[in-house]
């Protein structure tokens, strides 16, 4: 009696606490529900509020939801001032960086990582070094550089800066390493020249950590702010960061709320939509780039 | 004889010629340059340059215009007249500052720290809270630049303020958060979102969440019957303000990172605890963060050298006020340089505060004993 009776009891306890186990981790998930959907509304309000017409904004700017929606606050971004041209202005830089950062950090990348030659053990520490300048510190003796020779408000002045950042050679001299001996030496054999398995065979093996490089030096790129502040001081040569800066705190907003929000959207939306599709290069990027692993 | 013969022939040159530009170190500098020439130029070379700039006094609306005025600038930012030295001067900061030394010396017997990091952090926190801190002008004296201190003394504010909250947010998320399911997926993506808004775009946003008349903070704390506060015009709630800004934007950042971290913790840690009869905190306590102890301080170096580049969102929310309480280091550098012409001396506090960024970098290497 007692051998049969005593499984079945703990058996009982044992679902009981797999039962109670199960509803704190659901109650548990709930709440980092009810958190997650909190932390989102400040995006949600900027979308709500670039939707609602400005006569309804004066009155009430509250509304998670935009009362009688309208487009016209994203026609007022295209129809009044410069916004178009700082966004083209975004688009050029942010595109010039990614691409010319991809090339050079991947054909650093493989030099450091691939071939023994004179040189490497000085080059290779020296480039390393400069993972710890410190992004925003060097501002003024740039601005200094490109005045000596007249080339500020200027789309390379707002690139080549970004471009020297070392942390592409890093990423791609990681990557490149990792890669077995047998292949590149199987191409070697048959004649190809240092080039040409570079070209041919090691770049589309990279695709993966070039598209994490991509994504995470786009996103950087387009969000800068200290150095097209300084540089670009022309109106026209605005990014859309720094525009959309300028046009913060001034008496007009109060009146123009909702044209304002759209062109916060309007300034995000490229990254949204990258993200949306890039995440999961984005956070190997991230990761990548700041822990050097993947 | 035909070897001797082809080698003086062109083609024997032309054909070592080619072998040489076939050589390894030929193509291995040529796949270098392009990087290794825009590098030296707009990275090391700004370093150098700022260097020269620090001793000449270098006016911005003429930039040929400049006077050798040796360590001038750094007399300016540091210094004062009439300066004296008291025990009493901050002493509460000065206080906490030093409660570093247990800290430091117990992390040495851990054997978390080396030697030398050891003997060089306690002598640093000695010279720092010890000694420089004390330092002030005396009875009718005043700082030759009053709001050098100020504005790194608000960046190191922030710095401390916000990494805890952030770096401990991150992790908190991070372990819970840290399991699969699309729907915890879709949570990590929303907590993660706001980091690839722009500085721009986040002030826009948080300036108009926390305005007392239009924002949502403000409508919150009057449906409770509170009374709205106006957080950036505030000189106490100023600064908080601008750390939950950062906090909103930048956690998933951390949060990333520590999901990286916890991938690397072997799941069978775990398995053997649940047999032990552990309970959550204690695999947290135990596995979980000493786990994650090389993510923990990597995650804290980069907050730390970030948060000391803090600029924009200061620039574009406040402006560095309500009356200085958030100029930062960089809006004093700007400023410096930007609205006062004064290249030569901005160019001397961005040494100042990249020496000070490097010196937390070389610690954080310095922490890592075992790893090279």
């Amino acid at each position: 009696m007692t051998t049969t009776t005593a499984p079945a009891k703990t058996q009982t306890a044992e679902e009981r606490t797999h039962r109670n186990r199960k509803i704190r981790s659901r109650l548990f998930m709930a709440f980092l529900f009810v958190a997650a959907i909190v932390w989102i509304i400040p995006m949600v309000w900027m979308f709500s509020l670039s939707l609602t017409p400005n006569d309804i904004l004066q009155l009430d700017t509250t509304n998670l939801l935009p009362q009688s929606p309208t487009l016209e606050n994203f026609g007022d971004v295209i129809s009044v001032g410069l916004t178009p041209r700082w966004f083209l202005n975004s688009v050029v830089v942010t595109g010039v960086t990614t691409l010319f950062t991809l090339i050079l950090s991947a054909m650093a990348g493989y030099a450091f990582a691939r071939i023994d030659f004179k040189g490497k053990k000085f080059a290779y520490p020296l480039v390393l070094a400069g993972l710890m300048v410190p992004k925003e510190a060097m501002f003024v003796p740039l601005f200094l550089m490109f005045a000596e020779v007249g080339q500020h408000n200027t789309y390379h002045a707002l690139a080549l800066p970004r471009i020297a950042a070392p942390l592409g050679v890093f990423i791609m001299t990681q990557f490149f390493t990792a890669i077995p001996n047998e292949v590149e030496e199987a191409a070697r054999v048959d004649g190809a020249t240092r080039w040409k398995t570079f070209t041919n065979i090691m770049l589309p093996m990279a695709a993966p950590a070039l598209t994490a490089l991509a994504i995470f030096t786009f996103v950087l790129t387009w969000n800068d702010f200290l150095w097209p502040l300084v540089s670009a001081t022309q109106r026209e040569m605005f990014t859309i960061t720094t525009g959309l800066a300028s046009l913060q705190g001034n008496f007009a907003q109060a009146t123009e709320l909702g044209a304002l929000m759209a062109r916060g959207v309007v300034a995000s939306l490229p990254l949204l939509i990258l993200f949306i599709i890039f995440q999961r290069q984005l956070i190997r990027g991230i990761s990548i780039g700041s822990g050097g692993k993947g | 004889m035909t070897a001797v013969a082809d080698r003086t022939s062109t083609h024997g040159t032309d054909s070592r010629l080619r072998a040489f530009l076939a050589s390894d170190s030929v193509s291995a500098w040529s796949f270098l340059l392009p990087f290794l020439v825009i590098y030296l130029l707009f990275l090391l070379y700004p370093v150098i340059q700022a260097v020269i700039m620090g001793f000449y006094d270098w006016d911005f609306l003429d930039i040929s215009d400049r006077t050798f005025i040796g360590l001038e600038n750094y007399g300016r930012m540091f210094w004062g007249t009439n300066m004296t030295w008291d025990v009493t001067q901050l002493w509460q900061w000065r206080l906490v500052g030093l409660l570093g030394i247990p800290l430091v010396l117990r992390a040495h017997r851990r054997r978390a720290v080396s030697r030398t990091a050891m003997i060089t952090l306690v002598l640093g926190v000695v010279a720092v809270f010890g000694i420089a801190m004390g330092v002030h002008p005396g009875v009718d004296g005043r700082w030759y630049d009053s709001q050098f201190w100020g504005s790194f003394g608000n960046t190191v504010l922030f710095t401390v303020m916000s990494t805890p909250a952030i770096v401990a947010l991150g992790l908190g998320l991070a372990v819970a958060l840290n399991r699969p399911g699309r729907l915890v997926g879709f949570l990590r993506t929303l907590f993660f979102a706001p980091y690839v808004l722009s500085v721009a775009v986040l002030t826009l946003i948080w300036a108009f969440l926390l305005n007392p008349t239009t924002g949502l903070i403000g409508s919150a704390f009057e449906t409770v019957g509170l009374e709205p506060i106006n957080w950036l015009n505030n000189p106490t709630w100023a600064m908080p303000a601008i750390v939950v800004t950062t906090l909103w934007w930048t956690v998933g950042f951390n949060l990333v990172l520590f999901l990286a971290g916890l991938q690397d913790i072997d799941k069978s840690q775990y398995e053997a605890a649940d047999i032990d009869g552990a309970n959550g905190w204690e695999k947290f306590q135990f596995i979980t963060v000493p786990g994650l102890r090389r993510t923990t301080l990597l995650v804290v170096t980069l907050q730390i050298i970030a948060s000391f580049q803090i600029f924009g969102q200061v620039f574009i929310m406040t402006r560095g006020g309500p009356n200085g309480a958030t100029r930062v280091a960089i809006q004093h550098i700007y400023e410096s340089g930007f609205r006062d012409f004064e290249l030569g001396y901005s160019s001397a506090m961005s040494l100042f505060l990249f020496v000070v960024m490097v010196g937390i970098s070389v610690l954080q290497f310095k922490f890592f004993p075992e790893e090279s």
